[in-house]
């Protein structure tokens, strides 16, 4: 806030109020630090890592170097299965195969959870009615329905979307839900006044305010939806980073384990940040510092 | 601008109660309020805190259903908001996503006033003047001051040329040196558009410096203690006169006087 006001100039300022000061090292550093200090870091735990795993009495079957975890993850990501083949070893045809079963289980989550929080958080009836459910569902861990889904789906990608689907709505639905709730008093009030009806009221005031919120359901419902796809893979289907992950270390081929290991984080901390910056970009105002 | 005799609000016996639904009772948060308005007028409610000052106010916008009694505006009875009554906010309620333009622009959107676009653009840039915020149409509400954003709040109060301007302690949260100069603007925005206006304040000065008359109301239930007509010559608040008088005083003096037992009273929690 104080950033903003800061630069605001006024015509009865001085006009030397706001000076130039230029490029300094300071300011450059300033900018750059994090950035720098999180590559350093990194660097130095993979170097460290490759130290320890060469010249330690290590076996590679329990920790891999570093370098050959990156090498699996090179070849898994730059070769494809050949046409026509039974199991495919390249991490990318599994990590496609996730990745598509992932944003799928999201889509229809959103789908199913922001409508179905704007309207627990906008009726009270449809709360009232709903709200055990959502509790229910919401409470129990999402784990203990995998066998249930895999007797009446099968080992399918139904099976696989049906459970990210579970493990991803209920963020968002409570979100929304809480998002409506909390809607601040004198902002409708002040759409009353002005002469809203009860349409516009939604759609100008409770919809906008809720947005953040509903972002930061879907940000969580990543993070469970991941969990899901693991899941849904170590326990049924023949494809998918989950699957790879137990392929791998059913074979000791561990450098591969950590390779898919690493590139879920990648893909998790990708996707979350991709959401914070959609938060910021939609809520300014909200000027959330984030951990 | 004169006040003419034409009354555009009348409260007649009007109750206001709240259900307090987990003991199973009714508090009455004001009590045969009879009140007559004149058309330009600014009437100023003052009474110590939860007395049902913000009650009143949301009766004649037509936000809260009454109990008992009536409230008319312009001989008709309220009952929903509408155009020809505006409020300026405590907390400002400006709607975040929105630049100050937007804003202002929003009561446009929400009722269908019938008139052209160019009029409303030409609306909107009078308000943004007459509130001293010309040049800041792109800015955000979080990117502005106290006192800025309270202008906002004002300007768009008077977008829609409302008759009347309904202020629920407009002030109270804008630094003491700010505040005195946005009195002054809206003695100033008030006698230009001569609106009549209903404002709420916890401030004797403010009470005395901008009313016609003073309403002082009782502590629960809220009830009118006594009306106080305020004599001072207009625009007060650039008059060095007015403070240093006598009357000024011997008016702060009768005005605390009524509300002090009361005032003392929320302060113990009695």
């Amino acid at each position: 806030m104080a950033k903003a006001t800061e630069q605001i100039q006024y015509e009865t300022d001085d006009p030397n109020r706001i000076q130039d000061v230029g490029w300094t090292f300071k300011e450059v550093w300033r900018r750059t630090r994090g950035f720098v200090v999180t590559s350093v870091n990194l660097i130095i735990f993979f170097i460290l890592w490759e130290i320890v795993t060469t010249y330690g009495n290590i076996n590679s079957l329990f920790l891999p170097k570093a370098s050959a975890m990156f090498q699996e993850l090179w070849v898994g990501m730059t070769t494809r299965a050949p046409e026509g083949a039974v199991f495919s070893g390249s991490i990318l045809d599994h990590f496609l195969h996730s990745f598509t079963n992932l944003m799928t289980g999201l889509a229809i989550a959103m789908a199913i959870g922001i409508p179905g929080g704007l309207l627990m958080g906008g009726n009270k009836y449809v709360e009232s009615i709903l709200s055990p459910y959502v509790w229910a569902l919401a409470s129990l861990p999402r784990i203990a329905l995998v066998p249930l889904f895999i007797l009446f789906l099968g080992f399918t990608t139904t099976m696989q979307v049906t459970i990210i689907v579970i493990s991803a709505v209920f963020p968002i639905v409570i979100n929304a839900w809480a998002g409506v709730k909390t809607t601040e008093k004198s902002l409708l009030a002040a759409a009353k006044v002005f002469g809203a009806n009860r349409v516009q009221l939604y759609y100008k005031v409770v919809l906008p305010y809720t947005l953040p919120f509903i972002i930061s359901g879907i940000q969580q419902g990543i993070g469970r939806g991941l969990i899901g796809v693991v899941i849904a893979e170590l326990f049924g289907g023949s494809n998918g980073l989950g699957y790879l992950i137990q392929r791998s270390a059913d074979t000791f081929n561990t450098a591969m384990t950590f390779a898919v290991l690493l590139l879920l984080i990648v893909m998790s901390l990708s996707l979350i940040n991709f959401t914070r910056w959609l938060e910021a970009k939609v809520a300014p105002w909200r000027n959330v510092n984030h951990l | 601008m004169p006040i003419s005799n034409e009354n555009i609000i009348v409260a007649d016996d009007l109750t206001i109660s709240y259900d307090l639904h987990r003991e199973r009772k009714k508090l009455i948060a004001l009590q045969d309020i009879n009140l007559e308005i004149k058309k330009g007028e600014f009437v100023v409610l003052v009474g110590p805190s939860g007395c049902g000052k913000t009650s009143f106010i949301n009766a004649v916008s037509g936000l809260i259903p009454k109990s008992g009694g009536s409230v008319k505006v312009r001989g008709e009875e309220v009952t929903a908001p509408g155009p020809d009554r505006a409020m300026v906010f405590q907390d400002y309620a400006l709607l975040p996503w929105r630049t100050v333009e937007s804003n202002i622009r929003l009561p446009y959107e929400l009722q269908n006033l019938g008139i052209s676009e160019e009029e409303k653009k030409q609306r909107v840039k009078n308000c943004l003047e007459l509130v001293d915020l010309a040049g800041f149409e792109k800015s955000f509400p979080y990117e502005l001051s106290g006192g800025m954003k309270q202008r906002v709040g004002i300007a768009r109060a008077l977008a829609t040329n409302p008759d009347i301007l309904l202020a629920d302690e407009p002030f109270a949260a804008i630094d003491a040196m700010t505040r005195e100069a946005m009195q002054a603007e809206m003695e100033r925005i008030v006698m230009e558009t001569g609106q009549t206006c209903v404002f709420i304040t916890h401030s004797i000065d403010e009470a005395i410096l901008l009313g016609d008359r003073v309403v002082v109301i009782s502590y629960r239930p809220g009830k009118i203690k006594e009306i106080v007509n305020i004599d001072f010559p207009r625009p007060r608040m650039n008059n060095s006169e007015v403070k240093i008088s006598k009357t000024y005083a011997e008016l702060r003096d009768h005005i605390w006087n009524l509300v002090k037992d009361e005032a003392m009273q929320t302060t113990r929690g009695e």
